[in-house]
């Protein structure tokens, strides 16, 4: 099979994947919605019945941020991974995350988290900060851009995001909202969120995929890229300040979701190979299925109670990891 | 001098050492005046030799003087188990809380608790107190079990280790937010503090239960030091010298395991005091581990003090886990160290 | 001759890569040998076979007749040092504390350094010349200095057979010559059998009793320079064209010159 077949099927595949999950995650749930329902409520809604307004208020704002979460999350990897020119990036271990849900918990615990866009403009901040302060990190000496520094630092800034969220949470007595929150989950997802993640995720995404012809170059290194005429530098803060609104919407949106960002772009190296022009729509459209389908599972695995997404994406993302730490060759 | 060279001890000056120790004994002074009934110098050395007011007493011989021996026992025991790492690694970053160590202890307790009972610390039965160290080290050495086995891919290799660690420890944290989650707030504002750390629940018997346990290994470990500090030389000229490489490894992942359990029975898991010890400690007195370790032990009880009197007292009468002060003073300069590090 | 080392079918391999099929190798006691041979192919991994610091998939090492398999890591320093490529410089040391490494093979259980080991350590110190240097640190050496020191280390074992790989490698002529007519000087006064990996041709044929070269993980000859240095053989070996000057007054062989051929049968090395 050639290359562009191969590239063809694949992307075809994940779409397919994208779409039915999106409609499994709208007719399934606590009460299961038949197809012709569905249907009726998207095109002939009529909000006196049960059904229709579950599926337009409740469930498809709900599977279309999945769909665009899992999407942002994994490209961010995918763009992250290519930049730092190392395998086991991802914004939730970077400290990214952690920072957006600093300022969140003050938000919630100064009561400032009003509405999406309140909530949304607090996380990005926090996302911006944490991003922008490990990418100083990076700068200060080379012996600081191997993985393993890299990891530490990113991991220590999570640490300290983190203890400062749990400080705010506890002397605001809203630790366990918070920790609800941090663990990530869809559960309050409505059509302002679409609307967002739609806008500043799918604009921050189109200019992404724009950016991965030099991504492809900066992941032959910094020498070799000045070399091929690409400031490093320059575009990895340019890189930076798009992952910033990318991390910083799905976190508003979804709490902490980890690991998508770390696993779906390896499968897809695999599968479709190194070429980032491929592999950061490919990821975005495969992280989209992945998330869809964790979060059907995270509602139906112990219905009714509705599990923490994240903890889905950890339950899979944990071993894939450490999987590929032990291949690795160093 | 030359009397302690002959048992392998060798400090390059004497000044540093007594400078931190004057430091610490600073620190347990402030702990013990400081609180929601202060107290002078006078007075707490007045109740301290037997005349103190009931009050006082009940301040300082049963609320205040057993953190911060717990505090000395904890900084002791995470500054050897971070040193030993550091050592084993050959990484200068290395500690037991970001490899999964202290989360599997964590974890252990945490299920122990949430099957007792009874929702709180002090009125755990003694079983149940007894059965906590106990449950906290076959938690910290399961998950390091299970980081060393999964890490082992024809022999260990340093940089594998700490990555793998990294990875089961994001595990680990996963699976007890999933506990957490179910519990009542009570419960969980109790576990929260566990995970992160409290000198809280320190009375005299935890002492007296994990006192001989962390000084039996602490003892191990400085019988053994040579052996770690011969690790430094790399692998094959280690093994050149006599070392059997592995088997030492192993042996120093094993008791760096057991002391960072027996540190988060009692105290809840504290990151990166492992970490800061030995690095400073190392800046002070050389890299020797039968020098270097004592002093990091003084260097973290120092720091784990004065944070456990700041988590007590700064946002009175809520108490921040000690954990959490630690990890918000303790980033930034370990951050500052891997930038001045070549 | 009695043998010092002796190497009987030993395989060797590197994850699952074998490196080493099958090697049949005998050292003789109290001479200098060399091997030599193309990169990647099996001098080094033999060297460390030797030590213990691989470990071996098949075969037997002897170490003066006994098996090795069954000596502690301990035992075995005692009787046979070795110092492997670019061995790490712990943080701050000084020359004195590291080659006092060299004596952990005798360390008491509890005990730290006793009065023997600080004459052996002196001893090393003066034999290879860093006595001076014995309060620097490690890391602020020169490179011919710290291969002196990395010496020193390895002689305070006083062990009577001696492994380098490859210590001339990242010297400059004047500090590979040192660093040879130390070797030499160990061998010819102190007895020690010594054994050398090294790349330098001229330098094996000048300093070297008995030469071994290897080539895929096998032994393609052995012997005393003056034999075994031929055309025929470095062509085998290296795929060279050399051109060898032999001058009885000397003693020993010269290449002056070398040109490449294309291989009659190409070997891909680990």
């Amino acid at each position: 099979m050639n290359d562009k077949v191969k590239r063809t099927v694949v992307f075809a595949a994940g779409i397919v994947l994208v779409a039915v999950g999106v409609l499994v995650s709208v007719c399934v749930g606590a009460k299961n919605i038949a197809l012709p329902d569905v249907l009726g409520a998207i095109f002939s809604y009529d909000e006196d019945i049960l059904e229709h307004v579950l599926v337009h208020d409740a469930r498809l704002p709900r599977a279309l941020c999945a769909v665009f979460v899992g999407g942002v999350l994994a490209l961010s990897g995918a763009m992250m991974q290519g930049v730092l020119r190392n395998p086991v990036a991802e914004p939730s271990i970077m400290g990214v995350n952690q920072g957006a849900t600093l300022m969140v918990s003050i938000a919630l615990v100064a009561g400032l988290a009003g509405g999406a866009l309140g909530g949304f403009l607090m996380a990005l901040v926090g996302a911006a900060v944490s991003g922008g302060l490990l990418l100083l990190f990076t700068l200060t000496n080379s012996a600081n851009q191997s993985m393993a520094r890299i990891l530490l630092a990113g991991t220590a800034m999570s640490t300290f995001f983190l203890a400062l969220a749990t400080m705010v949470g506890l002397l605001g007595n809203r630790s366990q909202e918070l920790a609800f929150w941090v663990a990530g989950g869809l559960r309050q997802t409505g059509w302002t969120q679409v609307a967002v993640l739609a806008v500043i995720g799918g604009a921050f995404s189109a200019l992404a995929f724009a950016w991965s012809g030099k991504v492809n170059v900066l992941s032959l290194g910094d020498e070799f890229s000045c070399g091929l005429g690409i400031r490093p530098v320059r575009v990895k803060m340019q890189v930076v300040a798009m992952l910033v609104p990318l991390c910083g919407v799905a976190v508003a949106v979804a709490g902490n979701i980890g690991y998508i960002g770390l696993f779906i772009p390896h499968i897809m190296r695999r599968v479709i190979g190194n070429d980032y022009r491929v592999l950061m729509p490919a990821s975005f459209v495969f992280g989209a299925a992945v998330l869809v389908w964790a979060d059907i599972a995270a509602r139906m695995v112990m219905a009714p109670y509705e599990l923490p997404v994240g903890l889905f994406t950890a339950i899979i993302g944990v071993p894939v990891f450490l999987l590929l730490v032990r291949g690795e060759k160093h | 001098m030359r009397l302690l060279s002959c048992a392998g001890v060798g400090a390059r000056s004497w000044l540093p050492g007594v400078v931190v120790v004057a430091v610490f004994l600073a620190a347990v002074c402030v702990s013990l005046m400081v609180g929601s009934y202060t107290m002078t110098p006078g007075e707490v050395v007045a109740t301290l030799m037997g005349q103190g007011s009931k009050l006082q007493n009940f301040a300082v011989l049963q609320t205040r003087l057993p953190r911060t021996v717990l505090a000395f026992l904890v900084g002791t025991a995470l500054a050897f188990s971070g040193g030993i790492l550091q050592g084993v690694t050959r990484n200068p970053l290395a500690e037991p809380g970001m490899i999964g160590i202290n989360a599997g202890a964590a974890l252990a307790v945490v299920l122990w608790i949430s099957a007792q009972t009874s929702a709180y610390y002090s009125q755990l039965d003694l079983f149940a107190s007894v059965g906590m160290p106990v449950v906290a080290a076959m938690g910290a050495l399961l998950s390091t079990g299970l980081v060393y086995g999964l890490s082992h891919n024809h022999g260990i290799r340093p940089v594998r280790f700490i990555l793998t660690g990294i990875g089961v420890n994001g595990g680990i944290l996963a699976i007890i937010t999933y506990f957490q989650l179910a519990m009542s707030k009570g419960s969980y504002n109790q576990v929260l503090t566990w995970t992160n750390g409290s000198l809280w629940g320190s009375s005299w018997t935890y002492i007296a239960l994990v006192a001989p346990l962390i000084l039996a290994v602490v003892a191990i470990v400085l019988a053994k030091a040579p052996s770690l500090d011969a690790l430094a030389l790399g692998d094959e000229l280690a093994c050149g010298i006599g070392v059997n490489v592995s088997r030492q490894r192993a042996a120093f992942v094993v008791l760096a395991a057991l002391l960072a359990a027996f540190a988060t029975a009692v105290a809840g898991s504290i990151a990166f005091l492992g970490l800061l010890g030995p690095q400073i400690a190392r800046r002070l007195v050389g890299p020797r581990a039968r020098v270097m370790l004592p002093m990091a032990a003084v260097v973290s009880s120092v720091i784990l003090v004065v944070a456990d009197t700041v988590a007590r007292n700064a946002f009175s009468p809520i108490e921040i886990p000690v954990g959490v002060v630690v990890a918000v003073i303790g980033v930034p300069y370990f951050i500052y160290l891997m930038i001045k590090e070549r | 001759m009695p043998c010092a080392i002796e190497l009987r079918g030993v395989q060797v391999a590197y994850d699952d890569t074998v490196v080493v099929p099958d090697a049949n190798l005998s050292i003789a006691a109290g001479k200098v040998t060399m091997l030599i041979g193309p990169n990647g192919c099996g001098k080094s991994t033999t060297l460390k076979a030797i030590a213990r610091i691989n470990p071996l998939r098949k075969g037997e090492v002897f170490l003066h007749g006994e098996s090795v398999a069954g000596m502690s890591q301990r035992a075995l320093a005692r009787k046979l040092a070795v110092l492997p490529q670019s061995p790490a410089v712990p943080e701050g040391i000084n020359v004195r504390d590291l080659v006092a490494y060299g004596r952990f093979p005798y360390r008491k259980p509890l005990g730290g350094l006793s009065k023997e080991d600080h004459e052996v350590i002196d001893w090393a110190m003066r034999r290879t010349g860093v006595e001076a240097l014995a309060e620097r640190r490690v890391d602020e050496l020169s490179g011919g200095q710290r291969q002196r020191v990395w010496i020193a280390l390895t002689l305070a074992q006083k062990a009577d057979v001696m492994l380098f790989d490859e210590p001339t490698t990242y010297l400059d002529i004047s500090h590979q010559i040192e660093v040879l007519e130390l070797l030499r000087r160990l061998n010819r006064e102190e007895g020690a059998t010594v054994v050398v990996v090294i790349h330098e041709l001229n330098l094996a044929a000048k300093y070297a009793d008995h030469i071994v070269g290897m080539r895929a993980g096998k032994v393609a000859f052995e012997g005393a320079p003056c034999d075994v240095f031929n055309e025929a053989n470095l062509r085998a070996l290296y795929d060279i064209e050399p051109e060898i000057l032999r001058d009885p007054a000397r003693g020993y062989p010269v290449c002056i010159d070398y040109a490449r051929v294309e291989s009659a049968n190409p070997v891909v090395c680990a």
